[in-house]
């Protein structure tokens, strides 16, 4: 499988190539456009349960989109929300995704959500994320721009716009400084991130937005 | 006439420059700069020899294409050139193509301007068709000779076709004429079509070009809705 990620951080979408055989899981509707000759049909990824718990708990579908042909074919995907996407290999490791940020991946790689625990309550992505894990390429999306960080030591990053971080790094959730500062900052609680390994932050966040219009409406 | 897309990326726009005695159109509403030598009137799409019932049958066409039911005509007035910039509502790119001796066909809502001598005219895509292509019942027809302005949400592509091409519905700007298109469901049943999430797409048979959009503006619709309050009343 050859691809190419076009148009980050705006609008991202991926071009994809598939050799004869090769399939792709895509999130329902983010097919855009393809070669006519694909065949495409949906696949319940994991067991029943754990699609179930995936559905609920990690806000992605119940099924997923599977694109395949025996002479291959061309497609081209993008997420629902602009903004950028994101590819990560995957080989005998893990990533930890916040819930809504899957896109695509190939079927080496397993998709289950899981409780992240009481202060992922905290989080400002839901209580339960998303673990992608296996052998295969992952893509995954935020809102607005990705910003890659290797983190060694402590971090601090706002709720809200934690896309992904590799499974060795740990937060907590903490206010900012002292209580006076926590509530006048206009940051709130923030994700105190310690360990080794890489972080994917987003440079804005959907229920910003969201708020923003409200207030107008 | 030189067209020259003024703004690339997310918030794109086109800057016309003009010379006397020529004429540019745009969609209404979509100039937002102007030097104060350009004359603006209003024209509907209409044939010329039609009449008020021309008027009245272009205005319903254009009004079921989701464009506007006015055009803006602009014009340099003192025998000098003017420019004019033009953009969309919505985020997104704008392309210029050529029209002639290729025929443009852009769905409801993408076309944004073209030159005078371009010569528009709506097309019914049918009931069937214009219901479930999600690209409005009605698309604007572009053909005789000069440039043409389409706006998209995101990234447009433009897609040489031989033979065929899929496309989701929600992502069409525009195709030259020499393609057909069906409406088909995504998968070889109903039931894997509207689970793969994708229901139906729009299948084109031919030769020739498309441009499509990165983005369906209905699927950030659909994340962002449930976001917001409840529409009240």
């Amino acid at each position: 499988m050859r691809f190419e990620v076009k148009g980050n951080p705006s609008y991202g979408e991926v071009d994809v190539d598939l050799g004869p055989n090769e399939t792709l899981l895509i999130e329902p509707g983010a097919m855009s456009r393809m070669s006519s000759n694909l065949n495409s049909s949906f696949q319940r990824q994991g067991g029943f349960f754990s699609a179930m718990f995936r559905k609920m708990f990690g806000g992605e579908s119940f099924f997923l989109g599977k694109y395949e042909h025996p002479d291959g074919g061309k497609l081209t995907f993008a997420p629902s929300i602009p903004g950028h996407v994101e590819h990560r290999q995957l080989t005998n490791n893990s990533l930890n995704l916040m819930a809504g940020c899957f896109l695509a991946c190939t079927p080496g790689v397993n998709i289950k959500a899981k409780f992240g625990g009481f202060k992922a309550l905290f989080s400002g992505e839901g209580a339960f994320l998303l673990e992608a894990s296996g052998n295969g390429d992952l893509f995954f999306n935020s809102f607005g721009g990705v910003v890659e960080k290797q983190i060694n030591g402590e971090f601090i990053v706002d709720t809200g716009h934690v896309v992904a971080f590799d499974p060795s790094l740990d937060y907590k959730i903490t206010g900012m400084g002292n209580f006076k500062s926590t509530m006048l900052s206009g940051e709130g609680l923030v994700m105190r991130f310690s360990g080794n390994g890489k972080l994917y932050l987003q440079t804005r966040n959907i229920s910003g937005i969201a708020s923003w219009l409200t207030s107008r409406l | 006439m030189n067209v020259k897309i003024d703004t690339e990326g997310a918030f794109g726009s086109a800057l016309v420059t003009l010379e006397a005695g020529e004429k540019f159109v745009s969609e209404a509403g979509a100039m937002y700069r102007t030097s104060s030598n350009m004359e603006i009137t209003v024209e509907s799409r209409k044939k010329e020899d039609e009449g008020m019932w021309g008027t009245f049958k272009a205005g319903v066409k254009s009004m079921l294409a989701g464009e506007s039911f006015f055009l803006s005509s602009y014009t340099p007035n003192d025998g000098q050139s003017g420019e004019v910039g033009l953009a969309p509502t919505h985020q997104g790119e704008v392309s210029s193509v050529k029209v002639g001796p290729e025929i443009w066909i852009c769905s409801g809502g993408s076309y944004l301007g073209s030159s005078g001598g371009v010569d528009l005219d709506t097309q019914y895509q049918g009931l069937s068709k214009g219901m479930f292509s999600k690209e409005g019942l009605v698309f604007v027809k572009a053909s005789g000779k000069g440039d043409l302005l389409v706006n998209g949400f995101g990234r447009i592509s433009s897609v040489d076709v031989s033979g065929g091409i899929t496309i989701d519905n929600g992502h069409l700007i525009a195709f030259t004429e020499g393609l057909e298109y069906t409406i088909n469901k995504a998968g070889s049943g109903w039931i894997s079509s509207m689970m793969s999430g994708e229901g139906l797409v729009m299948k084109f048979n031919g030769n020739g070009k498309v441009l499509v959009q990165s983005h369906d503006p209905s699927r950030l619709g659909g994340v962002l809705g449930p976001l917001l309050p409840p529409r009240e009343g």
